[in-house]
């Protein structure tokens, strides 16, 4: 098994749930944020999950 | 803190993924060493990542955030002094003889190397350690759940060894590895963010540095005298007893560590573990322990943000997940949370694979049945695996009723453990050592470190038998037992080796220094080389030292 393949999806899926958490509730924010923390971790989360497919695609 | 759907969703996928690489790996397992020491099949780069993770368990979390608002950004040497030097010791020079016996255990190699019952004595001590270690974070972990959550004790700490026990059972040492890799990757996901705002929001380091007392923002200004600093060490005990003994005797000697390098798939990947895995290693005080110091620092700033209390101190503890609960929304949370928990699992699965090989190999094959086929140790293991988690609960168990007993269990195996190091230093670099040099080095080496307890007073903790000098912390109280176990087992280790009569050179092939072909690097290119490695990791690790002077 290529780690990078099920980590990949993992950190896709995460990124996405929060992308749209972030995108739902662009309002929802913790006492001591103020900027849409969710979106931004989503995206650099689904950034990471992308990076690590193609890493797997690439070595395939 | 209350959790919505989003962030259940998260534990939930989380849980399907850590299961399901579990039940994939479980095609591979067809013999005692699969699912024991991995076949030694995995890629460096897991292994890699893998020994980190399985150091990094949710006490390592709640308590680095806790040091760095208790003791500032000092906290840091307990990476960069107290775990670098000694990893790149261990992929320079000790891994040869790790992974050339072809031992399969830490006790194993004692025992190939000196006899039997140094073998005994390091296996019993290590197996009793880690159903101990990993009771006491199963226990942490359900306070903090119970605690924070209001999630019931009981319902957390058997769903995480649940899980956790799933995938061991059915992958083994691989299926361990690989989650911890998952695991490592979720934690930096899960916890940079709140570095990330939390340190802005105090300002950024320079802010921190203007609203913070100078000793909290430097690493090594206040070194010079334990007085100095709210540790309570000095510069000595510090290098010596963390730096050195503690350090290298935890990294190079722990089985728990390094099964994970030994489970590589080449001698040069097992070298190159602990130095790859170096480098994220050092960099994560700037995640577990930067937002402890920045909680200080928010307090001060009228943001609405207080440090936690408990009666008339801090409950620094609590840090962390007041740090949460004031930065994380929904959504957020649940990756930290989660992050927490993968943390959790790490750290357990970490032990429980570490006892079952040393339970299986060590001593069901050593002491109670020798010559059986494969199969049974295959069937031993597996038991084992169920047994270990089980006696896990039980010592989580066994905390909640009776802490006492827990802290002085893990008093007592940290004595047998302080003089480790000068066994193996002495066993892999000098041919001359003995197996009764060893034995006797190692008894005498505890019994220093039990007298120094007895002998020494800090915070209310030892002299038992007589109070000689008194530490101003424990923390420089365990650094100078650690010196004195040490210092004592390798005089003692010299002595008697040279009152006894050594192994023949033939039977010391691959064990030790002078009787071992080392690895050859010469064709590897640059990248590949331990050496090289080393120098670049050290080398980063002074800039990291000087950034934070």
């Amino acid at each position: 098994m290529d780690l990078r393949k099920p980590s990949g999806w993992f950190f896709t899926l995460l990124g996405a749930l929060l992308v749209i958490t972030g995108v739902a509730s662009p309002e929802a924010r913790a006492p001591l944020t103020q900027v849409n923390i969710n979106l931004y971790t989503g995206l650099s989360t689904l950034a990471f999950g992308g990076i690590l497919l193609w890493l797997a695609h690439r070595a395939s | 803190m209350t959790l919505a759907t989003v962030d259940y969703l998260i534990f939930a996928v989380y849980f399907v993924f850590v299961l399901g690489i579990g039940w994939v790996l479980k095609r591979k397992v067809s013999t005692s060493e699969d699912f024991l020491t991995s076949g030694r099949s995995v890629p460096v780069w897991i292994t890699s990542l893998a020994f980190v993770a399985a150091n990094l368990g949710a006490l390592e979390l709640i308590g680095m955030c806790a040091s760095g608002a208790k003791y500032g950004i000092m906290t840091s040497h307990f990476y960069w002094v107290g775990a670098i030097p000694a990893m790149v010791f261990m992929g320079v020079f000790m891994m040869p003889f790790y992974y050339g016996s072809r031992a399969r255990s830490v006790p194993e190699y004692l025992k190939l190397r000196f006899d039997e019952k140094t073998r005994g004595v390091n296996a019993i001590s290590f197996a009793i350690m880690t159903i101990l270690a990993s009771g006491i974070s199963m226990y942490a972990l359900g306070l903090v759940f119970q605690l924070v959550l209001g999630w019931s004790f009981t319902a957390s700490v058997l769903l995480s060894a649940a899980i956790v026990l799933a995938y061991t059972l059915l992958g083994g040492l691989t299926s361990a590895i690989y989650n911890e890799v998952l695991q490592f990757f979720l934690i930096v996901v899960g916890f940079a963010p709140l570095a990330i705002l939390s340190v802005s929001k105090a300002g950024g380091w320079s802010g921190m540095k203007q609203r913070l007392d100078p000793v909290m923002t430097s690493s090594w200004r206040y070194m010079g005298h334990a007085s100095e600093n709210p540790m309570g060490v000095d510069v000595f005990s510090m290098m010596a007893g963390l730096g050195f003994v503690l350090s290298f005797g935890y990294w190079c000697t722990n089985f728990l560590v390094v099964q994970r390098a030994m489970a590589a798939e080449s001698m040069s990947g097992a070298r190159r573990t602990p130095l790859i895995g170096a480098f994220p290693k050092m960099l994560l005080p700037l995640i577990v322990i930067l937002p402890g110091v920045a909680a200080v620092a928010l307090s001060k700033m009228g943001v609405g943000y207080a440090l936690p209390r408990k009666g008339d101190g801090f409950d620094y503890d609590q840090v962390l997940m007041t740090l949460m609960a004031q930065f994380y929304p929904s959504g957020l949370l649940g990756v930290g949370l989660t992050g927490l928990m993968a943390s959790f699992m790490s750290g357990m699965a970490g032990n429980v694979t570490a006892f079952n090989t040393v339970w299986t190999y060590d001593i069901y094959q050593g002491y109670i049945r020798k010559n059986a086929p494969d199969s049974h140790y295959l069937w031993v293991g597996r038991m084992t695996t169920i047994v270990g988690v089980l006696l896990s609960i039980g010592a989580a168990y066994l905390a909640t009723l009776y802490n006492n007993i827990m802290d002085l269990l893990q008093l007592v195996f940290g004595f047998v453990n302080a003089p480790l190091f000068a066994t193996f230093l002495l066993g892999m670099f000098w041919k001359r050592a003995t197996a009764n040099g060893a034995f006797s080095g190692i008894l005498s080496g505890t019994a220093a470190a039990t007298l120094t307890h007895g002998l020494t007073m800090a915070e209310g903790k030892g002299g038992w038998i007589a109070t000689i000098q008194t530490f101003p912390s424990t923390m420089a109280q365990n650094f100078w037992i650690a010196i004195f176990a040490f210092s004592v087992c390798f005089v003692v280790t010299m002595l008697v080796s040279a009152l006894t009569r050594p192994k023949p050179i033939e039977e010391l092939r691959g064990l030790v220094w002078g009787a071992t072909e080392m690895p050859k690097t010469g064709d590897l290119p640059w990248h590949e080389k331990p050496w090289v490695l080393g120098v670049i990791v050290l080398a980063a690790c002074l800039v990291l030292n000087i950034i934070f002077w």
